[in-house]
């Protein structure tokens, strides 16, 4: 379960008179679960939050009872899906892929070969030597979300995965993170679009925010 | 936590990115704080010659005069030619001209001088062209004309490359509507062009200020006498020839206090942006101005015209009287260009590699620091070489090492180590904003990915890195190749340099001579960029050939 309790954000710099963040959600293991709310309540905010790119100013975020807090990013157990840039443009897309396995591509051949047969299942298939700056925007996001799902951590944070993308890309996409659930991996997804949450949310979530 | 074991990436403790950083900032913190207190206490009297000598007066004020007179003339210059750069951006040759405006960055100034010399001195084109038409030349190159001519000719072309830097990131939009409301010239200036060039007009004028302020080569040969002589040079002759300790710290305070509080008053307001060139290049080409076209585009032409013969003419001497020279002496191996050619190789590599590793030390210390003291140190020591004079630092280090070493070529290190450091300012502005390029969005990814360390600068910022350090390394061997200023001091005259034999031959009217050296220089420098530039070109081919496969090959999925 990843549990989120009395989480206290506010950036720095933020004038002091306007609001800040205070957050309460719990997520089961398996389950996927879709934040909504209106534009600025902290949706990104939260994944962010989570995945250790922010600093809260107060609270406790735990996976499974052990506390994130003192975890730096790469020591979390997530990996981040952005609406972009997930990708470095001057790799190829296997070796983006094989970043997510090991950082420094240390690499053995069942493991490149693994990525390989990953890249065919969602029509990337010959495309590994690719640099990635070369690839569509539906393209791109199917290889950021081959890497998630190689990569051994089970939350996955969904931050506008499939934002700009076309029917066929989202269908891809959304078999692709249907089989991660059904697979074990958790799924905490923010999207306005009511498609993506209606195919992969198991529930919604609004209340998880109220201003601090 | 699962499968969460992996040992941390080799060199990814924050001190690995500190350390270095930190130890080179201390450095030349020590060698300039040392080097002036050496230099104090080496001096016998105090401060009070300062105000009772008419001759330091004498140097002050005209280091300060000339310093003035280049920044307005070169300013002066440079508005008008990067407005009509601006203005005609399909001009035949552009490019190129652009590419020459640059070169006042790495072109040696002694050889700028000589070429100079053979342009417009007693002996040059100019002077045969006028006797020919039965006239004499009207001006002597020796003195404040020359000193001018030369300061404008090397602060001009950069100062107008900024410009047209700073133009052309006008956003589209802006230049489009002015370019429907069909502004005028005057109405674009005070619209468009001024609105971008004033946020960069005062760093851009301390800059030139403060080269021109600490000029050593140019003034060294083309000024004369006690009449024509910069702070630096009379630093070099109290050192060199009068061992007059008191009037070089006295001198060398001076000059820091005035460079330092200029920089300090620029930094001060924050107006500091973009004083050097970068490897951008303007995309549009699209919005038409209305002052370009008609009378204004034949005006715009001659100017830029012959704005690019002020600038090849004194190279193109150089080629066409140094080639033949070289043509005949080269084989020649008792030549004394040889040895000298060895020697600037044998200074200029180890401290062009030293600039560079300098540099990503700071840039890495830098970005690893949290706003404060120690980074604002890290960031402003790659730039204190601007206004320190070498002397400063080189006393410094002169007191670090000699008391404890006996070094063999003792005083080729020392040349080495103050020209990698006088290179920093150059390879930094280089290499800042590349490697700086990783967004927020990246470092997220990486971070999480866990690529830090070692696997950071393998796969994200070697790669990117590649071509700006070789151009970053080229500026480093290139300065620290045509360097006088720091030879002069330190160097021996019987075993000179390329630029200190280069001078030598100056002084004794050796002219043919000196232009092959300065051409020898010229041709090595330009092979050198050609060299260094090659791994970029072969990876810009790759990525096209990348390209072309996508658009042919693989179906869309």
């Amino acid at each position: 379960m990843l549990e989120i309790d009395d989480l206290l954000f506010r950036y720095p710099g933020q004038a002091p008179d306007t609001p800040g963040w205070h957050f309460n959600v719990g997520i089961r293991e398996g389950e996927c679960v879709a934040l909504t709310g209106p534009s600025g309540c902290g949706k990104s905010t939260l994944l962010n939050l989570v995945a250790g790119f922010l600093a809260p100013a107060g609270g406790d975020m735990r996976w499974q009872g052990q506390n994130l807090g003192p975890l730096p990013p790469w020591q979390r157990p997530v990996t981040t899906v952005f609406q972009e840039q997930n990708l470095f443009d001057h790799l190829t897309v296997a070796e983006n892929v094989g970043l997510g396995l090991h950082p420094g591509l240390r690499l053995s051949k069942t493991q490149w070969s693994r990525i390989e047969a990953a890249l065919e299942t969602v029509n990337l298939g010959g495309l590994h030597n690719q640099r990635a700056g070369n690839l569509s925007g539906g393209q791109r996001q199917r290889v950021a979300v081959v890497r998630a799902l190689l990569r051994p951590q089970p939350v996955l944070l969904l931050d506008e995965p499939m934002t700009g993308l076309d029917d066929e890309n989202r269908t891809i996409l959304q078999d692709l993170l249907l089989q991660a659930r059904d697979q074990g991996k958790t799924l905490a997804l923010v999207s306005h679009d009511i498609r993506d949450r209606q195919a992969l949310a198991d529930r919604e979530v609004s209340d998880f925010f109220q201003p601090w | 936590m699962t499968a969460l074991t992996r040992p941390a990436p080799p060199f990814s403790r924050r001190r690995w990115q500190l350390a270095p950083g930190l130890v080179f900032t201390s450095l030349v913190l020590v060698l300039m704080g040392g080097g002036l207190l050496a230099l104090i206490l080496r001096a016998d009297s105090g401060p009070s010659e300062l105000w009772q000598s008419p001759y330091l007066q004498g140097v002050i004020r005209f280091t300060a005069w000339q310093a003035s007179l280049s920044v307005i003339g070169s300013l002066l210059i440079a508005i008008p030619i990067a407005r009509a750069l601006v203005r005609q951006p399909d001009l035949p040759g552009r490019a190129g001209l652009l590419r020459l405006m640059e070169m006042s960055l790495v072109m040696p100034t002694i050889v700028a001088v000589s070429g100079l010399v053979a342009v417009y001195g007693r002996r040059g084109w100019l002077a045969e062209v006028t006797e020919w038409a039965g006239g004499s030349l009207p001006w002597n190159l020796y003195g404040i004309s020359g000193i001018l001519l030369a300061h404008i000719f090397f602060n001009a072309p950069l100062a107008a490359r900024v410009m047209v830097q700073t133009l052309e990131r006008v956003p589209v939009s802006q230049r489009r509507a002015a370019s429907q409301l069909g502004l005028g010239s005057w109405q674009l200036w005070r619209v468009l062009d001024w609105p971008a060039l004033r946020p960069v007009m005062p760093g851009l004028a301390a800059l030139v200020f403060s080269l021109c302020f600490t000029s050593f080569a140019i003034v060294v040969t083309l000024g004369g006498g006690p009449g024509a002589t910069t702070i630096e040079v009379a630093i070099y002759q109290a050192l060199r020839f009068e061992f007059d300790f008191n009037r070089a710290a006295l001198l060398a305070f001076v000059q820091l206090l005035i460079c330092g509080g200029l920089w300090w008053l620029v930094f001060r307001k924050n107006r500091h942006q973009a004083v050097l060139p970068d490897q951008s290049s303007s995309t549009d080409t699209g919005s038409l101005r209305a002052d370009s076209a008609g009378w204004r585009r034949t005006t715009d032409r001659a100017l830029i015209g012959l704005f690019a013969l002020f600038l090849a003419l004194p190279v193109l001497a150089i080629a066409l009287r140094g080639v033949p020279w070289l043509a005949r002496e080269l084989t020649n191996p008792r030549l004394a260009l040889w040895d000298a050619t060895f020697r600037s190789l044998a200074i200029a590599l180890p401290a062009g590699l030293l600039a560079v590793a300098i540099t990503l030390a700071l840039l890495a210390a830098t970005s690893a620091l949290k706003p404060g003291l120690p980074r604002s140190l890290a960031s402003v020591s790659g730039y204190l070489p601007l206004i320190v004079p070498p002397i400063v630092l080189g006393t410094g280090l002169f007191l670090l090492i000699q008391p404890r070493l006996g070094i063999q070529g003792y005083g080729l290190t020392v040349v080495a180590l103050i020209n990698s450091l006088m290179a920093l300012p150059f390879t930094l502005q280089v290499l800042r904003g590349p490697f700086q390029a990783m967004g927020t969005p990246a470092l997220r990814v990486a971070d999480q990915l866990d690529i830090r360390g070692w696997y950071r600068w393998r796969w994200l910022q070697w790669p990117r890195l590649k071509r700006p350090l070789a151009l970053a390394l080229g500026y480093g061997i290139t300065l620290s190749l045509g360097d006088f200023g720091v030879i002069a001091l330190f160097g021996s005259p019987a075993q000179p340099t390329l630029p200190m034999l280069l001078h030598q031959q100056l002084g004794s009217y050796q002219v043919a001579a000196a232009t092959g050296t300065a051409c020898w220089l010229l041709i090595f420098i330009a092979a050198l960029f050609t060299l260094l530039s090659r791994p970029g070109r072969v990876a810009s081919r790759s990525a096209m050939r990348d390209t072309g496969v996508t658009h042919t090959g693989v179906p869309h999925a």
